[in-house]
């Protein structure tokens, strides 16, 4: 008994690793991110290249800018109580890119950023 | 910005334009950024403090680098406790400022510094500072090290402070931190070393409507008993400053009415319990009315998340049978941008 248990735990280990490798094909997903002074929420975001990226965007307490560099996303999270802000966008190339807040929100505004990381893809995963 | 209408018990109220603040702001480039801020304290200034306080609270450039690694240098905020970097009413409740963040820890507290700052992995914060010391000579019974900042004011270097905190934003609605400030602050007085140490933790949670917060201050000041002797040799009084000042506070917020912009209300209450003679060096006996407690219970109602309109009650109590702490009801509108 003790040993079909653990045959059935390493075979779904098995099928879970098979799994991972094919989470590397593009897919959609939606990211909610909470904007607050002066930490977004979450502030390290790590996406595939070619995923489709659905940013939710809500704040806290006042209205906050979301830009991440290299891309074109540069839209203003409005006040507390208001409805989110969505922007999509396909993942670009590998690397590192920061967001930032981009509308004056306090004495500690400039500590207001993040970083959206673009994995490098896998060898041999699905394009 | 806020101004308020305070009446303490068996006193009569007064109405106080307690702070207004202008926030500077430049970048050089996406890298090199500035930021200032300017405070009035009380409406007016008039010399030697009489009236209120002109006071430059930031004044420094961010050199931003990598996500983990930034350095920053100008006039800092001391990264300690809750309210020190994140001062302006519509983030705490109450009119006042929590009394931990006013008497045990000495907010809004700045001073000349350069230092790095960064986040590592999933929302580890940190921020670590050299920045000028206090100096020991103010310090006071009723209100610690308060009157020791030296504001960026031609501070005396002789010994560097360290500054320090961590802190914790990766999990969603939870912020853990603990902060240290260490330094040696008796540089008027040459025969001895009065070293100060302030260490602090603190978390905030939210869940959903309700939100939470508690904190934990203290500060230990050395060689307390040699600067009582030397501060009563120069103006005649000992100041019966402690060896150790301890202070803490637990809240409860809960948002009656979330219904957005405008429809928003906050009901609060809040234990404190403050003590500036928590212990003292041998030979000196505490003074009880500095040993507190005061809860605070109250509402805010944000007509914009950004404007906060507060009322609350205090009741305060101490340890001494013949001193009273008074009781206020407080008012206050309180708004920033």
């Amino acid at each position: 008994m003790r040993f079909r248990n653990i045959g059935r735990t390493l075979l779904l280990g098995v099928a879970l690793l098979a799994s991972g490798a094919s989470s590397q094909a593009p897919e959609r997903r939606v990211i909610r991110v909470t904007a607050e002074r002066f930490t977004f929420t979450p502030s390290r975001i790590v996406v595939n290249p070619g995923d489709t990226i659905e940013f939710r965007l809500t704040s806290d307490d006042t209205a906050h800018g979301f830009r991440i560099s290299g891309t074109d996303v540069n839209v203003v999270i409005p006040k507390r109580g208001m409805p989110e802000t969505s922007v999509t966008i396909t993942a670009p190339a590998p690397g590192k890119y920061a967001f930032e807040c981009t509308r004056m929100c306090g004495a500690g505004h400039n500590f207001m950023r993040g970083e959206l990381i673009v994995r490098e893809p896998r060898q041999g995963a699905p394009r | 910005m806020d101004f308020h209408f305070n009446k303490l018990e068996k006193d009569d109220g007064s109405l106080d334009f307690h702070r207004f603040v202008i926030i500077l702001n430049h970048s050089f480039s996406p890298r090199i950024r500035f930021v200032g801020e300017l405070e009035l304290e009380h409406a007016f200034v008039e010399g030697l403090e009489e009236g209120g306080e002109l006071e430059l609270e930031q004044a420094y450039v961010d050199f931003l680098l990598t996500r983990s690694f930034n350095v920053r240098a100008g006039m800092l905020l001391v990264p300690m406790g809750i309210i020190n970097e994140r001062h302006e009413p519509p983030v705490y409740q109450g009119v006042e400022r929590p009394f931990v963040d006013t008497v045990i820890i000495p907010s809004t507290w700045f001073d000349a510094g350069a230092g790095i700052h960064g986040e590592i992995g999933r929302g580890l914060r940190y921020r670590a500072y050299a920045m000028a010391p206090l100096n020991a000579l103010e310090f006071t019974a009723d209100e610690g090290i308060r009157e020791g900042r030296l504001k960026g004011s031609q501070a005396n270097v002789r010994g560097v402070a360290f500054a320090g905190r961590t802190e914790y934003v990766g999990t969603p609605n939870l912020t853990l931190g603990a902060s240290l400030w260490r330094g040696e602050t008796g540089f008027a007085i040459r025969r001895f070393d009065t070293p100060v140490r302030v260490a602090e933790v603190d978390a905030r949670y939210k869940l959903r409507r309700l939100e939470t917060r508690g904190q934990f201050a203290h500060v230990s000041i050395g060689n307390a008993a040699a600067l009582n002797d030397a501060i009563q040799r120069t103006v005649g009084i000992s100041p019966n400053v402690a060896s150790g000042l301890r202070g803490f506070y637990g809240e409860a917020a809960y948002r009656v009415w979330a219904a957005g912009v405008s429809k928003d209300l906050v009901a609060f209450l809040r234990y404190e319990n403050f003590d500036t003679q928590h212990r003292m060096p041998a030979g000196f006996l505490p003074l009880k009315e500095f040993d507190r407690d005061a809860l605070v219970m109250g509402v805010t109602y944000y007509p914009d998340p950004d404007v906060a309109v507060k009322a609350d009650y205090i009741r305060q109590r101490n340890q001494s049978g013949v001193v009273k702490s008074p009781n206020s009801f407080n008012v206050g509108l309180g708004w920033w941008f």
